[in-house]
């Protein structure tokens, strides 16, 4: 009989450096989300306050930023816009993720018919071009930025089965499976006790991703018209807004453009960081 | 050292192998003569294949090496990767385990034996070569040409490696080095590679270094044994002296753990604990902790490696004071005693397989017909053994039993209940089958769930059977197979793989199961390791009167823990009887053939 402590430091890895890269992508994702949390507490000026006399001006020391055609103070536009930035994009990325699970474990575990059925209305998620799609959806059934989230829901829930799906295969034949199917333990309580567990960190890999592509695809619709109302600031509506006074006070444009771009692109190293480290 | 004025051919000093500061291996001592065949022998963890690809000049990244490995007097560890290559293949050749990745998928076989001649002037035209890959393939004992127009996965796994052989030999090195070559392979097949890698060994007059955690093998047919532990070596010397007298206690534990295949003991002698990986055991010995002998003076320092007479050294310090209690465990082992099993009793089977066939879908829709017109019996108390190889349907068999496959036809019945298709059965008949019958698995890494705690996975298990949990159930269960009860907070990734198989086995034996399909229970562990499960084994059959149905290649195994075997080929049961007679007289070809292969010892092979 052996002491239970002799194999514990069995398993230890080597210490792991987190690349610079990724700390910089978690640095500017902090600054997103304290803006989102914080809001007018951290702006220096009211989003809304509209100063029709002084129109656009740019950067100056007042305005950090400048301001737009109706006067209002860009830095602060773009601090609030980090809230529609994020809510949106983190509904899509939680909706895709529990419809993704459950589908993709059901039709995994499962097989058969079921899987059939799942599967092929993937493949028609897949076979539609999806920002188009979003762009019928909302320009028909209007609601704007929600209705936009759940078209995005729908069209992410797609390629996320067939993630979790594959992933589910993996660990199906394994013995440990067999041994609780011998067991008689139940189908539920193999697929949320059993599988699960070991399933989630592929997900939540993923999910990120998808984090990353709901934020792009909520700035363009809002860009094109399609998502947030007229007037509330928001990252890929202040693009469209601003594209007329691109040369009196280009930051208007640039800055916004900039926040859409770095978010998206800090969360898919993060995502891309994670994948590397849990999915292998 | 090595005797004559003549230079050595590989001569590695001091070599020593470490992932960053943690070391794997330390100060390695090896000689190799021309045509001389050694054997690195060690389990899982020792550090044996990273020596070997340290020779080779090919250690993965991050993995460095120091010390020298002088080559026929050129210095392997001081050359630029430029002048390393022209030493690999055409002086040092390398042959790996797995036939199946040695090969790169997309070239035709003979592609990979023409692709090690192209640099040579001699073989300058196509036509030439293809000329010598027929004569290497020959070579190999491939006569069929179209072999070298067939792509790897259209091939067997034998025959991969022959290919793999006569690729690793077409430049004609003075040095073989061959990493487990037969561990993959089905046993038959295993006899066939080293019966041929001894042969062209033999012929060309080339150094064998033979990497392989099978003593039995090692002994059959290598000159020099060199014993590797936790990255360190523990004995050295020639192959016969060190199988007659060991002077290590870790060979000697290696000896006796092995399950001789000629005579059935009443229990292995095992070595207690498991492997320890070497950065733990850097400042002791690395055997003290397992070490029935282990003193103070074990754990004080890492004891060098010493001469102990002509051409055998041993790195234990109290080899001297011990050594005698060492002869007379080694003599007591080899005239030991064969007992006779008990039969079990004839009424009342357990269970009843008649005429099962199984056949399963497979590519394009061809039938694969796994299992054909299989019948056996189980009687209560009894330990049968399935013998076959793969794709032979022993497991398939095995899962059908416990419900995990529906036979295509056929009956089972377990306790008097019919149990061919689980689907089909009444809810409380499916539940006292389960509980009759449970199934340990083969691969210890993956029985487990790595997300469940030890005692989260035997509470489920009691649960199941609709027992009361309670923790101290959790706690007899793993005392039963002898693990403390401390060992239900730890989680899998922290056990060996042999304290994976015991939790494995608690966790079936929580149903209170009559009888155990064990489908390769000890093939995945170390031999160190496989005698206390099989110990274990045995042990729980005599307290619980358990059945088994032990499923496995190794008749070494079997003959240890089953009454009766079954010899399986091709989804037929050719054989059955009392294993004593099976493998003592065995009638049909195949089980023949399937005895001869098990590889003898150095001594039987000489007397």
């Amino acid at each position: 009989m052996s002491s239970p402590a002799s194999g514990e430091t069995r398993g230890t890895k080597l210490p792991w450096r987190i690349p610079i890269v990724i700390l910089i992508a978690a640095l500017i994702l902090t600054v997103v989300v304290v803006c989102a949390v914080l809001g007018d507490k951290v702006s220096p000026d009211s989003p809304f306050l509209q100063r029709l006399r002084i129109g656009d001006t740019p950067p100056s020391a007042t305005h950090i930023a400048g301001t737009d055609l109706l006067g209002r103070d860009i830095l602060s536009r773009v601090i609030y816009g980090a809230r529609t930035a994020l809510v949106g994009p983190v509904v899509v990325a939680a909706g895709a993720f529990a419809m993704a699970t459950l589908l993709g474990l059901v039709s995994g575990y499962l097989g058969g018919l079921v899987d059939s059925a799942i599967m092929r209305w993937v493949d028609f998620m897949f076979a539609l071009p999806g920002t188009l799609v979003a762009i019928v959806v909302v320009g028909v059934l209007g609601g704007g930025y929600w209705t936009a989230v759940v078209v995005l829901i729908v069209l992410f829930t797609g390629p996320d089965t067939r993630i979790v799906r594959s992933a589910v295969l993996e660990q199906r034949p394994l013995p440990y499976i067999d041994a609780a199917r011998t067991l008689g333990i139940s189908k539920t309580r193999i697929l949320f006790i059993h599988i699960l567990p070991n399933v989630l960190t592929i997900i939540l890999a993923y999910v990120v991703l998808d984090f990353a592509f709901a934020l792009v695809n909520l700035a363009g619709l809002s860009f094109l018209g399609l998502g947030v109302e007229p007037g509330a600031p928001d990252w890929g509506r202040m693009v469209f807004e601003n594209r007329n006074i691109l040369f009196s006070n280009p930051v208007a444009l640039l800055l916004p453009a900039a926040m859409i771009m770095l978010t998206a692109v800090s969360m898919n190293l993060i995502g891309d960081c994670l994948f590397e480290r849990l999915a292998k | 050292m090595s005797g004559g004025q003549t230079r050595p051919l590989l001569n590695v000093e001091g070599l020593s192998i470490s992932h960053g500061v943690v070391p794997i291996a330390t100060s390695l001592n090896m000689v190799v003569e021309r045509g001389q065949t050694i054997a690195i022998v060690g389990e899982s963890g020792s550090g044996k294949s990273l020596t070997a690809r340290a020779i080779a000049g090919i250690l993965p990244r991050g993995i460095s090496a120091t010390g020298d490995v002088v080559l026929d007097g050129i210095s392997l560890m001081r050359l630029a990767e430029s002048e390393l290559r022209k030493i690999r293949g055409f002086r040092v050749s390398m042959v790996m385990q797995d036939p199946f990745t040695m090969l790169n998928p997309l070239m035709r076989s003979g592609d990979h034996i023409d692709e090690m001649l192209r640099g040579r002037p001699e073989f300058a035209s196509r036509a030439s070569r293809a000329a010598e890959v027929k004569r290497r393939l020959a070579e190999v004992g491939i006569a069929d040409e179209d072999i070298a127009r067939r792509m790897p996965f259209q091939l067997s796994g034998g025959m991969c490696q022959r290919i793999a052989l006569a690729a690793a030999l077409a430049r004609d090195p003075e040095l073989l080095i061959a990493d487990e070559p037969s561990t993959a392979l089905d046993v038959t097949t295993q006899a066939e590679i080293i019966t041929l890698l001894r042969r062209v060994q033999r012929e060309r007059h080339m150094s064998l270094i033979l990497i392989t955690h099978n003593l039995r093998l090692a002994f059959s047919i290598c000159q020099r044994i060199y014993v590797l532990y936790a990255g360190s070596l523990l004995e050295v010397g020639d192959a016969a002296a060190v199988e007659r007298q060991p002077f290590h206690p870790y060979t000697l534990g290696l000896l006796l753990s092995e399950p001789p295949a000629e005579v059935r003991v009443t229990r292995l002698v095992s070595i207690r604990g498991s492997v320890p990986r070497a950065a733990d055991v850097v400042d002791s010995c690395g055997f003290a902790d397992r070490c029935d002998w282990a003193k103070q003076i074990c754990h004080a320092g890492k004891p060098p490696m010493a001469p102990r007479n002509a051409s055998r050294f041993t790195a234990c310090i109290r080899q001297d004071e011990i050594q005698g209690e060492l002869d007379a465990l080694r003599t007591a082992a080899l005239s030991a005693a064969p007992i006779t099993p008990r039969r079990g009793e004839t009424e009342g089977e357990l269970v009843r397989v008649d005429a099962l066939v199984k056949t399963f879908v497979g590519r394009r829709g061809y039938p694969i017909r796994a299992v054909k017109d299989v019948s056996l019996r189980i009687m209560p108390g009894e330990s049968v053994g399935l013998v076959g190889e793969s794709g032979s349907g022993k497991t398939t068999i095995g899962r059908c039993l416990v419900g995990l496959e529906t036979p295509t036809a056929g009956d089972i019945c377990i306790d008097g209940i019919p149990a061919a298709d689980f689907g089909a059965m009444a809810k409380a008949d499916r539940a006292r089958v389960r509980r009759t019958i449970q199934m340990v698995f083969q691969d210890p890494y993956s029985t487990l769930n790595p997300r469940h705690r030890v005692g989260q996975a035997l509470e489920e298990a009691l649960g199941a059977s609709g027992s009361p949990v309670t923790p101290e159930r959790v706690a007899a269960l793993l005392i039963d197979v002898g693990l403390s009860a401390a060992y239900a907070t730890r989680r899998p990734s922290s056990l060996s793989g042999g304290e994976r198989q015991r939790v494995a086995i608690a966790r079936a034996l929580a149903v209170k199961p009559r009888i155990l399909v064990c489908d390769e229970p000890v093939s995945a562990l170390d031999v160190s390791v496989q005698a206390q499960v099989l110990n274990l084994f045995k042990r729980l059959q005599a307290e619980h009167g358990l059945s088994y149905l032990f499923i496995t290649h190794d008749l070494a195994v079997i003959r240890q823990i089953a009454e009766r075997i079954y010899v399986l080929y091709r989804g037929e049961i050719v054989e059955e009887g009392p294993t004593e007679r099976v493998i003592g007289t065995p009638q049909h070809p195949y089980t023949r053939r399937l005895i001869e292969s098990t590889p003898r010892s150095a001594s039987q092979c000489t007397t």
